[in-house]
């Protein structure tokens, strides 16, 4: 995995400044997505998309005007692009209160963490493992 | 216009704990802790008992087969409404708050999901309780019907809406944490 | 002096039949949370560090934080800073935000450190013109903006692309849809999608649904970004709602991972409203929300009390409270899209009075649901602004010279891109293979007020065409390519720009929109730098002049004509 580039408020926006640093999921520059190319039938649902190095990208110029936050929000999305769409709803509805058993919810972890190297996806939800627990927001036997 | 509703009361008798249905044309009817006792009346003021007999008739007339619940650890609509759904042998049910706020649910759908909702208590009046107790009967018969036409006031929000918190207020109060829901039976008599 | 039985005043009676006297007053219960800012029932501010962990927030131990205090303890709040800056006095950092020499970032910098109760303690010094004299300066974007609701009692399509095309062209720079019934959905955003991108390219749809539902359709580019993405002030409530800080936060990572813009949306009154305040304030609560809002990583919140908004316009002082509760999201830094979307009043007096401390500083967008059709056919329960407000609301930004978003436009103008939404989705429609729409009802649209201008759709077929949609995968790229085929260029391209986007991410940052010309303006390359008077935002040139304009101005050069 190639290092972000040092980026600051100036680059922004990146479709306009820096679209060099931009490329669909499908490895397809900005510039390749023009209406001719939609009516040829060259372009997929997939190639409108947003890559995981690009959600790196976004962190960063978060984080360069101080929002950690919404940076590391962009760094769980930067994970979760490589999660198919119905397996990121399971996880989601898994989240819900009273959903999931503590091992339900440590399995997702581990599955996020060794198929999908999501790593801080995967804390996130061990970290929710345990105050559902103590706040007794587990699936009950009866549910 | 329709002319008003006889004096009845409503008394709903305890059967025993609620239990998942077997009969595939039923609807189960579930209200909400404070229904019928100690509210009598919606936030408009139709009885709970007219209520409860315009949805049985409404169920009545399509050939389907009523049951009515009551959920005590919660004062939730959605979650009333499919704890009822999921008790229900068709999977649909009715779900009602005591102020008259409902909703038309089926077990397999996300529980803030709905079939049909009728968010607006001030709005409902005996007519469409008769209506919806129709519809939620066709769905059980596996029927589409056109979803029951209500009025939309803006101004309810500005009227009600402070008085509805304070009626969810009360009947929240009246919510009994961990009791399982009870089937009853709905006894409506007349007054005088 | 005695009134003789039965007498009453004629003035009385004039007063009694007054619209404002429709409208619900309740006494405060502070015991219940029924009270909008200042109860004895509050927390104290305090906050203990240890180890680089919160081991104590506003008198409540670690042992003892219910998920919401643990979920603000861990991701909202700076722990380096908390000691520090909640040792600063509260009336210092009143100061500091009412006061256009300390800069957004300097009060931000104190912000991030602080308690729940602390911003409360804060807040509660400050009278209302004190609150817009500090939104002024802390909101986001530089530039205002506005959002409208485009809906129809009948859940009609035509009428929602017709009036989305008439909304974007006054200026909306978002667009709202949801349903009557919610089997019409995937019918409806198109329409709004379609719709949207007539009036002026850049306009960015969302549909109003349950969750996992709308983050479905969001995939599928039929909406370009969410809103209704609720969070609570009391754990109890907040499960009610079927959710967790948690899962809200994989949520927003969620949206973010396809390139969606979201925020989520909170409100003074909904924990009363739902039955369980935990005998806490409505701002107390909201606080509450926005920090967790803050350490999710949403970049914005909806607020603004919102659908609840006659819980606090029924205490004292709750619209001082909703007005502070937008200073605070904004002061957090999050992008405020601050209500003004819900109908609260039947007096037009009060209807225009709650909304001037977000009109009047200027919010990134001043109403998060204008409705964009008549109230009537308004399905999130009517707004507090509706179509025919448009010329009051022009004439206010006129008078006091203040840009609220929208402008006037004549009645031809409006005229054609109506027509020509209602033929774009006819096409749409046509070639989807969904009920077709005649052209009646693309006539009919053009003209149109409301959803009873319009002919009956057969709606049984409408909602299987809306299951065919779900069913066959249909995405925004398929209605590009609809429009595309069918001859609509203009509205296929602009369509095509706004989900290009999504490879970019631009649309992610603190209050990202787009301009007419396609170009992502946030809080990033569009700074909020208002540090007094001529600074900041200010309505002149060209603009200024657009807003001069309304449906009637007599013209100085020839009186007797009126300026075209």
């Amino acid at each position: 995995m190639t290092t972000a580039p040092d980026l600051g408020p100036g680059d922004y926006p990146l479709s306009v400044n820096r679209q060099d640093l931009l490329r669909t999921p499908t490895g397809k520059p900005l510039s390749a997505l023009t209406m001719d190319a939609v009516v040829a039938g060259e372009i997929t649902a997939e190639d409108l998309r947003i890559s995981a190095e690009t959600l790196q990208l976004q962190a960063a110029l978060a984080e360069s005007v101080h929002r950690r936050q919404l940076a590391q929000n962009f760094r769980r999305a930067a994970e979760l692009t490589a999660v198919p769409d119905a397996e990121v709803l399971a996880m989601y509805n898994a989240l819900r209160p009273r959903a999931s058993s503590r091992e339900a919810l440590i399995s997702i972890a581990e599955n996020l963490e060794s198929k999908y190297h999501a790593t801080v996806c995967g804390a996130l939800v061990r970290e929710a493992a345990e105050v559902y627990e103590r706040r007794d927001l587990l699936a009950r036997e009866e549910d | 216009m329709t002319a008003p509703a006889a004096e009845r009361s409503l008394t709903l008798k305890e059967v025993g704990q609620a239990q998942r249905g077997s009969r595939p044309d039923e609807v189960v009817i579930a209200v909400s802790p404070a229904f019928a006792d100690p509210f009598t009346k919606t936030i408009v003021e139709v009885p709970h008992a007219e209520v409860i007999r315009q949805i049985l008739a409404g169920i009545e007339e399509q050939g389907v087969h009523a049951r009515m619940i009551k959920v005590w650890d919660t004062a939730d609509l959605a979650a009333v409404a499919h704890i009822g759904a999921r008790l229900s042998g068709s999977g649909i049910s009715v779900g009602l708050l005591s102020r008259g706020t409902t909703m038309i649910h089926q077990r397999d759908l996300p529980r803030l999901s709905n079939l049909e909702l009728f968010p607006q208590s001030p709005l409902l009046d005996a007519e469409v309780f008769r209506l919806i107790g129709s519809n939620a009967a066709q769905y059980a018969k596996g029927e589409s019907p056109a979803p029951v036409p209500t009025r939309n006031d803006q101004m309810a929000r500005p009227r009600w809406q402070a008085k509805a918190a304070l009626l969810h207020l009360k009947e929240y109060e009246c919510i009994v944490a961990g009791r399982r829901p009870v089937e009853v039976e709905p006894v409506i008599s007349r007054l005088s | 002096m005695t009134t003789t039985e039965g007498r009453r005043s004629k003035r009385t009676e004039i007063l009694e039949a007054r619209p404002v006297n429709l409208d619900g007053f309740v006494e405060e219960w502070p015991e219940k949370g029924l009270v909008a800012m200042e109860s004895d029932f509050d927390p104290t501010p305090s906050v203990r560090v240890e180890d680089g962990r919160i081991v104590e927030l506003d008198g409540r131990a670690r042992a003892d934080f219910d998920f919401m205090d643990t979920f603000i303890a861990d991701h909202a709040l700076d722990v380096e800073t908390a000691e520090e800056v909640n040792a600063i006095p509260s009336i210092e950092i009143a100061r500091m935000l009412v006061d256009p020499r300390a800069t957004r970032d300097e009060v931000i910098a104190v912000g991030r450190g602080l308690t729940p109760a602390k911003i409360l303690d804060v807040v509660k010094l400050m009278n209302v013109v004190e609150i817009m004299m500090a939104m002024q300066k802390m909101r986001a974007r530089r530039t205002p903006a506005n959002q409208a609701h485009s809906t129809s009692a009948k859940d009609n399509p035509i009428q929602v692309a017709a009036d989305a095309a008439e909304g974007a062209l006054r200026g909306f720079a978002e667009l709202e849809t949801t349903l009557g019934v919610v089997r019409y959905a995937p019918l409806v955003a198109i329409a709004l999608q379609v719709g949207g991108q007539v009036g002026r390219g850049g306009v960015l749809t969302q549909c109003a649904l349950e969750e996992a539902t709308e983050l479905e359709l969001g995939m599928r580019g039929i909406t370009a970004y969410a809103e209704t993405i609720s969070v609570y002030g009391t754990e109890s409530v907040f499960v009610d709602g079927d959710d967790t800080p948690w899962s809200k936060t994989f949520l927003a990572g969620a949206y973010a991972s396809r390139g969606i813009k979201m925020r989520f949306t909170s409100g003074t009154g909904s924990e009363v409203q739902m039955g369980n305040a935990e005998g806490r304030s409505m701002l107390y609560l909201e606080i509450r929300c926005i920090l967790m809002a803050k350490g999710a990583g949403v970049q914005g919140l909806q607020n603004g009390s919102i659908s609840c908004i006659g819980v606090p316009g029924a205490v004292p002082g709750g619209i001082r409270a909703v007005a502070a509760e937008n200073l605070i999201a904004s002061w957090m830094d999050l992008e405020c899209a601050s209500g003004n979307d819900q109908s609260f009043s039947h007096s037009s007096m009060r209807r225009v009075s709650r909304a001037l401390p977000q009109l009047l500083p200027g919010t990134d967008f001043v109403c998060s649901g204008y409705s964009g059709v008549p109230n009537a056919d308004n399905m999130f329960a009517g707004s507090n602004f509706d179509v025919e407000d448009y010329d009051d609301w022009n004439t206010i930004q006129r008078d006091l010279q203040v840009d609220g978003g929208l402008r006037h436009v004549r009645e031809p103008e409006i005229l054609q891109v109506r027509e020509k939404a209602a033929r774009a989705l006819q096409a749409v429609f046509a070639e989807l293979d969904l009920p077709p729409i005649t052209d009646a009802e693309v006539e009919a649209a053009v003209y149109a007020h409301g959803s009873g201008d319009y002919p009956d759709r057969d709606v049984l077929e409408d909602l299987k065409g809306a299951q065919a949609v779900m069913d066959r995968g249909v995405t925004g790229l398929d209605l590009v390519k609809a429009l595309e085929r069918t001859g609509f260029h203009d509205v296929a391209e602009n369509l095509l720009t706004v989900l290009r986007q999504r490879v970019s991410g631009d649309l992610l940052q603190t209050s990202a929109i787009l301009t007419d010309d396609f170009v992502p303006l946030s809080a990033i390359n569009d700074a909020n730098d208002y540090g007094g008077p001529g600074s900041g935002y200010r309505l002149e040139g060209e603009r200024w002049e657009q807003l001069k304009k309304l449906r009637h101005v007599t013209s100085a050069e020839n009186p007797e004509t009126e300026v075209s």
